[in-house]
């Protein structure tokens, strides 16, 4: 369904990104894991449009989207909530989730995704009219979710669902991506978190310093070795 | 927390009213409590007490007003060189007229404001301040208080912090030359309808032409330079707004050759008797805006409209400021207005949510452009006089002290940011100055008596010419008090369980 070939993105000189090539296919939940700076975000970003790769083709079904505006991209169906959230924190819950579905025009169907998206996280029901900024972080990052979800994307990216959140809150949004995912949303999951991500994920890429290191089905990559010395904090046996 | 600023807007009510009741005195005090209370009824809502909070608020406010009124009728006009004030301004029906009307107006609004059927409360809200801006010129002729031409330039400047508030207020792009656009609409009006250029359009067809040429001179400036942050849009902008008047003061000798022709004459030496000239070409080069001098007079928009006569300029104006706030409150609720507040919010966020960013900025600054226009062609119209020189740095300044003053993005602040300003410009200051003088000359100027040093004193507290330092320092004070502004940018509502 999406795939990368051979991507290098640039941030001025530095060469952050040096020929990612990874596939997404159609139900999955893929995740990307790799330490701080191994360019997590930046694969996202590209992805997105956000940032122009200097090298290489990203493509949806077939599409090259590397030429792409941002908000073309949006509207092929790709969505994301990006690191660190970025709710519009002056903005009600309620038009946060709007500006989710930006660029769609079809009102019965946005009525409809934000109930669905109220039904997924009752608590930004209870909190539809407060503005983003008042809300925890756990309610914002289901907000980020929830906005990300009104665009209705065929592919959603999250980055860092789980940063700064207390561990109950964790399992509870892993759960909801695992039901996101069952009711057909395909899913490119960036995590710190390896384990957690490793445990939903169909597959896995492992990224050091812009490089793809590894790749596998999520099970094997929680019993690889290097994994489990790197990422999962277990000493190699 | 909301009800902590809200408090803040209640106590800004009462001071101001008090401060400017105490200046201005006379009739004023009924206009001033009439002002102060809908900005009390404006700061109440369901959770503050609704119209009960309102009656107390305004009450204090009402009384506070006709207290300082009644000061300055009674106390301060003993002071020497005072203008004198007629029976009638301070009979007890004035007192009783601003008390009634503070508090009728504080509860009366707070009350719509708090209606369970939002709309009908949001058109009665409408419905009084619309009866008082047309009871407005009947007032003023009755009473007598020449404030007629004063308001007309406050509506001026309101109109035209409309526009930039879309720009700043909304979409977070600070616009340093906002002035530019107020010269290219009364220079639009200037050629349009007037004796110098030799054309007489009619006003209601030239707004839109001036609109039209701000919004492309808009599109022109913000192309290259919209994907520009922050500061460096500051710096363009700021360029712009002082280039455009230049140009205006230069294109009075224009005079343009066909260039090939003129690279030939030049390569073939041959004299400038072969150059076709395309512009200018008789004894005296084309003069579009007279330069310096300016153009001058510019038709009025109708028979009516003639000098001294206020009364259809004001209602003119009027309907452009009412049909400006009409179109920027549709504005700021529709798909664009949205994605132009996301972006000021986080504009990664907007952009990762399929906002065009450029393209909405540079919609934005078009838009901000043609209201800025509008108000220059009336501006045009209504002095009947334009040169260079009446499109200042100052007038850029001045509208985005209104803007932030007022609460950036917020229609109603802006609004009021707008009318105190200029108003606090052109009548308190120099009422003040009266009452300073007047102290003066009971005080140090009765004990020294070295005129030299008197003439001193006497200019050197002129309060006119701190007009600027007032501003910059009433800003500060703003910004560290109250960043959010008078009337803060409220949070849309939505009917519950929608």
């Amino acid at each position: 369904m999406l795939e990368l070939k051979n991507v290098h993105t640039y941030y001025g000189n530095i060469h952050a990104l040096k020929g990612i090539s990874l596939t997404v296919n159609e139900g999955e939940i893929v995740t990307l894991i790799g330490s701080n700076g191994a360019g997590k975000t930046t694969t996202l970003r590209t992805i997105q449009g956000l940032l122009r790769p200097r090298e290489g083709t990203i493509l949806l079904n077939g599409e090259a989207l590397e030429k792409l505006a941002p908000h073309v991209i949006v509207q092929r169906g790709i969505s994301q909530s990006p690191e660190g959230r970025l709710i519009f924190s002056n903005m009600t819950v309620r038009e946060n989730l709007e500006m989710g579905a930006y660029q769609r025009n079809d009102k019965d169907g946005i009525t409809r995704d934000m109930e669905y998206v109220y039904t997924l996280f009752p608590r930004l029901r209870e909190r539809m009219t407060q503005r983003g900024g008042t809300l925890s972080g756990g309610e914002q990052q289901m907000l980020s979710m929830g906005r990300a979800l009104m665009a209705r994307p065929r592919i959603m990216l999250l980055d860092e669902p789980s940063m700064g959140l207390a561990p109950i809150l964790v399992d509870q949004i892993f759960e909801i991506i695992k039901t996101l995912n069952k009711e057909g949303t395909t899913i490119l999951l960036v995590e710190q978190n390896a384990r957690l991500a490793l445990s939903i994920a169909h597959r896995g890429y492992v990224l050091e310093t812009g490089e793809i290191v590894l790749t596998g089905e999520g099970r094997s990559l929680l019993d690889n070795p290097e994994v489990k010395a790197a990422y999962l904090g277990e000493r190699a046996h | 927390m909301k009800k902590q600023l809200f408090r803040g807007t209640e106590l800004l009510a009462i001071v101001l009213s008090a401060f400017l009741a105490l200046v201005m005195g006379r009739w004023s005090i009924i206009v001033i409590a009439a002002t102060g209370g809908a900005l009390v009824g404006l700061a109440q809502d369901r959770a503050s007490g609704g119209w009960k909070r309102a009656l107390q608020i305004g009450l204090i406010m009402s009384a506070a007003t006709v207290l300082m009124g009644w000061f300055h009728n009674n106390v301060l006009q003993l002071l020497p060189v005072q203008e004198t004030i007629n029976a009638s301004a301070r009979s007890l029906l004035t007192y009783v007229g601003a008390m009634a009307i503070g508090v009728f107006t504080s509860v009366a609004i707070a009350w719509l404001r708090c209606l369970e059927n939002q709309k009908a409360g949001r058109i009665g809200q409408l419905a009084i301040l619309a009866a008082y801006a047309i009871a407005f010129p009947f007032f003023d002729a009755v009473t007598g208080s020449v404030w007629m031409a004063t308001i007309i330039v406050c509506l001026i400047y309101a109109m035209q912090a409309q526009g930039l508030n879309i720009v700043a207020g909304f979409s977070g792009m600070l616009d340093l030359g906002y002035v530019a656009f107020f010269a290219i609409g009364g220079y639009t009006v200037a050629l349009m309808n007037s004796e110098f250029a030799g054309r007489h359009m009619p006003f209601m067809l030239i707004i839109w032409i001036a609109a039209a040429a701000a919004a492309l001179f808009g599109l022109l400036l913000g192309a290259p330079v919209i994907p520009l942050r922050g500061d460096y849009l500051a710096i363009v902008t700021l360029g712009f707004g002082e280039i455009v008047p230049i140009a205006f003061k230069n294109l009075e000798a224009i005079r343009i050759n066909e260039p090939i022709s003129a690279i030939i004459a030049w390569l073939s030496g041959k004299g400038a008797e072969t150059v076709t000239c395309l512009i200018g070409c008789g004894d005296t080069p084309y003069n579009l805006t007279n330069g310096t001098q300016g153009i001058s007079p510019i038709g009025s928009p109708g028979e009516s409209f003639v000098v001294g006569n206020y009364t259809p300029w004001y209602f003119l104006i009027l309907a452009m400021v009412v049909i400006s706030v009409f179109l920027i409150h549709q504005l700021r609720h529709s798909r664009i207005g949205r994605a132009m507040v996301a972006m000021r919010e986080d504009e990664l966020a907007a952009s990762a949510m399929g906002v065009p960013v450029t393209r909405i900025k540079l919609t934005a600054f078009m838009i901000g452009a043609m209201f800025s226009g509008f108000a220059g062609a009336f501006y045009g119209s209504y002095v009947s006089f334009i040169s260079p020189d009446a499109f200042d740095f100052s007038i850029s300044v001045i509208v985005l002290c209104m803007v932030i003053l007022g609460g950036s993005g917020s229609i109603i602040g802006v609004l009021m940011g707008a009318l105190v300003v200029k108003i606090i410009d052109l009548l308190v200051l120099d009422k003040l100055q009266v009452i300073i003088n007047g102290i003066m000359h009971v005080t140090v100027f009765k004990w020294n008596t070295n005129p030299g040093l008197n003439n001193f004193l006497e200019s050197l507290l002129n309060m006119t010419q701190y007009k600027l330092l007032l501003f910059g320092l009433i800003l500060v004070i703003m910004m560290i008090t109250r960043p959010q502004g008078l009337v803060p940018a409220s949070v849309a509502k939505y009917p519950e369980g929608k």
